[in-house]
């Protein structure tokens, strides 16, 4: 039963779907980090990405490219909508975080109920058939869409890990993160790396949506569901830190993949709660890694 | 002039009693014969939902056509409940206490048992058309079901598997709600029975978009053949997921998978695929290729799980039969009296599903039909009595 | 006039529901939206009291309610020990793996509910009995939830909120009040739930998810947060619109999805103009 190909599958398998998990959880996780909110709404951006790119590419029959194109513009566009006249005036008012939470988890709820009712309840997937080509190796069953995704999350990755690291923009992200009106000073200006980090979000967002349609099927309410994984992986991976989120993320499906060899299958759903518990108990600043490790990866 | 007044009177006073007999039959003409269909209008089932209402409502439409019951009306009162039991006892409520109806039509075993202790209680007849948890049958004096419940056809696609197939290695993987639960329990006990062994028994959450795990230990069991039990939103996922993970294995399934989404999504995966239909087709009753044009000609298209809707429509004229023994007998249309009535009458002839026998027991029996899927489409396999 | 009634306990359910909620987030100051949870234990506990034990009716209700009492500090203990803002995660994470925890458990039913729960009144009467019993309960309830914060404890409450700090170096222990209170508004949403479960004799574990959470929370907001009345009209005002739309007749497929979007866009045009809520006092920047 516990033999070697069924370890590698299940491995294999649960790095290649945790792709849209590490995407999901470095968006929140950057938000989170640069604007200090616990942005909810992302779920919101996430349902309407996606039906965006369903409509362009089932309904309206347009190339992938230009689905994604138009997902993206839509989760863009929206979540520079929900900074600038949400938070942003919420924050000019001096608006409790309890505000802040209800304003972002109702808005997703709001949007979760247009998108039913536009949209219905029925199960949708982005492509006709979700079966892509299975190549096995040693046993162990790569399909393509494995591959993809791997290869997109990883270069998003890196590419957000460089920009952050080298670029001007990136180092004002870091800096807002840091202390905003200690960089407002220095002529930062905080509202612009807040609408930065929505953006970068999106494209995240916009990514995760598309790998998951391509593999798995959406319905109106799943991108509330889908987003806890996120917010776990960020806690876990430590508040403020975008490259803990994304280890957790990978971490956590691997947990939930290798379960199933010691629990069974009825319980896998209520796993991610009780390690949400474990989390909030035991590593509630993140689970550390050790020193000389945490000082490659913070890159400071 | 006293003459023309006389003869003027005379008019006046017919027209005046042909008005007033008008005016009195009026209400008895009005009389019309009510039942309720609690059926997912919207939500996640609709597209079963609405096509077996369409199927009731021809149904109501074509007795009515030849005269209805004895002269009157039939008149359902639809409405809607999601397949969710919260809004299926909302709706349930007002058809007893409002509408007052003295038998409702209900499907999908959630809303089922949800809806059972207000049948029950205000005594009125629930028919369950369509769902197939065996539960169904232990709900009480007024929950009837006029569609074999699972143990019917699951067991026969399990002994088919084992005694026609010959393969004694199954593995069983189901959706962990009610329509699965409950299923899989009754492939495990037949199969086991007839000396058949299940070698992994695993489920997935309803809301799962991901069946590795439990894809994985079945993998590991290395069975012959996989019984999958879920509903159409997920299953052809799960099989697309199965191929996608080197299984190669034949799936069964049940009465709710012979569906043409099944093929759709799962395409080549889903060759070979074994389910069952407990509805008579067009070659085993000549009332179901009539019906089918009709389909053809309103929607362009057959009915999203055709059995189930041949159930439905028959379910007016089950209803008719009901109200005809009251009439017939005399008995004011209550719940108590329709259920005496179900069970007084007990045979039913009905035009698309055949004969129905409502047992004691509160089951039904019907014989199971066998498909499989072939190029890319239906064909019948067998047919088990 | 059976519609009425059952509207009217539906009324007075929430407005325990919303009333408890009130004093966690509103006058506690604790961000949980895992309020439904405790209605589903309180539920839960009770029905199964009473039906596989055999405790009768009124003592398996307040078994429930002190069930989800005890159960709530559960959660309040270890998120609070860290923070205030963890127990917001914590607690969406409490509510939905205690749903799934249900859902698996044969015991309660599993995912295809618990049915057949014994009805608190029986006959003819019984809809009129179960009206008067909780509309008279959720009058108590609120004058207690009143009571409790513009008393004593009421100022305690404040000034822990206003200034935690200060309150400790006072010598007195903001945890311990923390907890008491969210014990006693779990407490409160669990005699909501051992009443809804008499009544409706039907529970599945999806009548208590996050959308019983948006609901309660929207009630409370529109109300107006840290008030008495607030609550109550927010529940009187939430469970009747619904109703009355439904009565428009408009399709199905636009009635449901359309009267989320009526409590959502409710709290969001709230929250932009009037944050205090219908009753609630403008609070100065």
């Amino acid at each position: 039963m516990f033999d070697l190909p069924i370890l590698l599958q299940i491995g294999w398998t649960a790095v290649a779907t945790s792709a849209y998990y590490v995407l999901f959880a470095i968006a929140f996780a950057l938000t989170l980090k640069v604007a200090q909110v616990w942005n909810f709404v992302q779920a919101g951006v996430m349902g309407l990405a996606f039906y965006a790119m369903w409509l362009a590419m089932i309904r309206w029959q347009w190339p992938h490219a230009a689905g994604f194109a138009l997902g993206l513009a839509v989760a863009v566009v929206v979540s520079a909508a929900v900074e600038a006249w949400g938070f942003r005036v919420l924050r000019q008012r001096n608006s409790s975080s309890l505000m802040l939470f209800i304003f972002a988890i109702v808005l997703a709820e709001f949007i979760s109920y247009l998108l039913t009712l536009a949209f219905g309840t029925e199960p949708e997937t982005l492509t006709k058939s979700i079966v892509s080509e299975v190549h096995l190796v040693g046993g162990v069953a790569i399909t393509n869409w494995d591959l993809r995704a791997l290869a997109i999350t990883i270069a998003m990755s890196l590419a957000l890990f460089a920009y952050l690291r080298f670029t001007r923009n990136g180092q004002f992200l870091y800096a807002v993160a840091d202390n905003g009106p200690l960089a407002e000073l220095y002529g930062i200006s905080a509202n612009r790396a807040y609408l930065l980090a929505m953006v970068i979000s999106a494209v995240f967002v916009a990514a995760g949506v598309y790998l998951y349609g391509t593999r798995a099927s959406m319905i109106p309410t799943q991108p509330l569901e889908l987003m806890l994984f996120a917010v776990i992986a960020t806690i876990l991976g430590g508040i403020g830190s975008i490259h803990g989120a994304a280890l957790a993320a990978v971490f956590l499906s691997l947990l939930q993949s290798a379960s199933i060899l010691v629990i069974p299958s009825a319980w896998q759903g209520s796993l991610t709660y009780f390690v949400l518990f474990i989390v909030i108990l035991f590593f509630p600043t993140g689970f550390r890694f050790p020193a000389w490790l945490r000082r490659v990866t913070r890159g400071r | 002039m006293i003459r023309s007044f006389t003869a003027h009177a005379g008019v006046r006073a017919l027209v005046f009693a042909s008005i007033a007999a008008a005016v009195c039959a009026a209400p008895a003409l009005a009389q019309t014969l009510k039942f309720g269909l609690a059926m997912p209008l919207t939500g996640s089932q609709s597209s079963f939902g609405k096509d077996q209402i369409k199927a009731a409502e021809w149904a109501v439409a074509d007795i009515n056509a030849k005269g209805g019951v004895n002269g009157k009306k039939l008149e359902m009162i639809v409405l809607d409940t999601q397949g969710d039991a919260t809004l299926g006892i909302n709706a349930v409520n007002r058809l007893v206490n409002v509408d007052k109806v003295p038998v409702f039509v209900t499907a999908w075993s959630a809303v089922v048992k949800a809806v059972a202790p207000i049948a029950n209680r205000e005594k009125v007849l629930a028919l369950s058309i369509g769902a197939n948890s065996p539960d169904i049958a232990k709900l009480g004096d007024y929950v009837y079901t006029a569609f074999p419940l699972a143990d019917v056809d699951v067991a026969a696609v399990a002994n088919y598997t084992l005694k026609t197939l010959g393969k004694k290695r199954v593995a069983v993987i189901y959706v962990n709600n009610e329509t699965g639960i409950e299923a899989a329990k009754v492939y495990r006990t037949q199969f086991e029975k007839s000396g058949g062994q299940i070698v992994a028994y695993e489920t997935y959450d309803p809301k799962a978009t991901d069946f590795t795990g439990a894809l994985l230990k079945v993998r590991a069991a290395n069975p012959e053949m996989i019984h999958l039990h879920g509903l159409v939103a997920e299953m052809p996922l799960v099989i697309a997921q199965m191929r996608q993970l080197g299984m190669t294995q034949r799936v069964t399934s049940y009465a709710g998978a012979y569906n043409p989404q099944m093929v759709e999504k799962a395409g080549k995966g889903a060759e070979g695929l074994i389910v069952t239909s407990l509805a008579p087709d067009a070659r085993q009753n000549p009332n179901v290729s009539g019906y089918l044009e009709r389909w053809k000609k309103a929607e362009n298209r057959i009915p999203n799980g055709l059995p189930y809707t041949q159930y439905l429509y028959d379910s007016a004229y089950l209803v008719a039969a009901l109200y005809d023994h009251l009439e017939k007998n005399k008995l004011p249309a209550t719940g108590e009296n329709m259920r005496r009535a179900l069970l007084a009458v007990k045979t039913f002839d009905l035009p698309m599903t055949g004969k129905l026998v409502i047992n004691e027991d509160h089951t039904v029996r019907k014989p199971v039909n066998l498909l499989t899927v072939q190029d890319g489409q239906f064909v019948p396999l067998a047919t088990v009595d | 006039m059976e519609y009425i009634l059952s509207v009217l306990i539906l009324i007075g359910i929430y407005t325990i529901l919303a009333s408890s909620f009130n004093l966690i987030i509103g006058f506690g100051g604790l961000i949980s939206v895992a309020h439904p949870i405790f209605f589903a234990l309180g539920a839960y506990a009770s029905g199964l009291a009473n039906l596989h034990f055999g405790v009768p009716i009124p003592a398996a209700i307040m078994l429930g309610s002190l069930f989800a009492a005890l159960m709530s500090v559960a959660l309040s203990l270890p998120s609070l020990r860290v923070s205030g803002d963890y127990l917001l995660i914590a607690s969406i994470g409490f509510q939905l793996g205690f749903l799934e925890v249900i859902k698996n458990i044969e015991f309660a039913g599993g995912a295809g509910g618990l049915s057949n729960i014994a009805s608190m009144y029986a006959g003819p009467y019984r809809s009129l009995a179960f009206a008067i019993t909780i509309l008279v309960i959720a009058a108590l309830v609120v004058a207690l939830v009143h009571w409790l914060t513009h008393g004593d404890y009421g100022r305690a409450i404040q000034a822990m909120r206003d200034d935690e700090e200060c309150f400790t170096s006072l010598g007195r222990n903001p945890m311990a009040i923390k907890i008491t209170i969210f014990a006693f508004g779990s407490g409160l949403a669990g005699l909501a739930g051992a009443l809804y479960a008499h009544y409706f004799q039907y529970l599945t574990p999806e009548q208590f998810g996050i959308v019983q959470s948006s609901l309660i929370l929207t009630m409370v907001v529109v109300g107006g947060m840290g008030t008495t009345i607030g609550p109550v009209v927010g529940a009187l005002l939430l469970t009747a619109l619904p109703q009355a739309i439904t009565f428009l007749n408009l399709p199905s497929s636009v009635m449901a999805p359309l009267q989320g979007m009526l409590y959502t866009s409710l709290v969001l045009v709230f929250l932009f103009t009037r944050p205090a809520g219908l009753f609630g006092k403008p609070v100065r920047q």
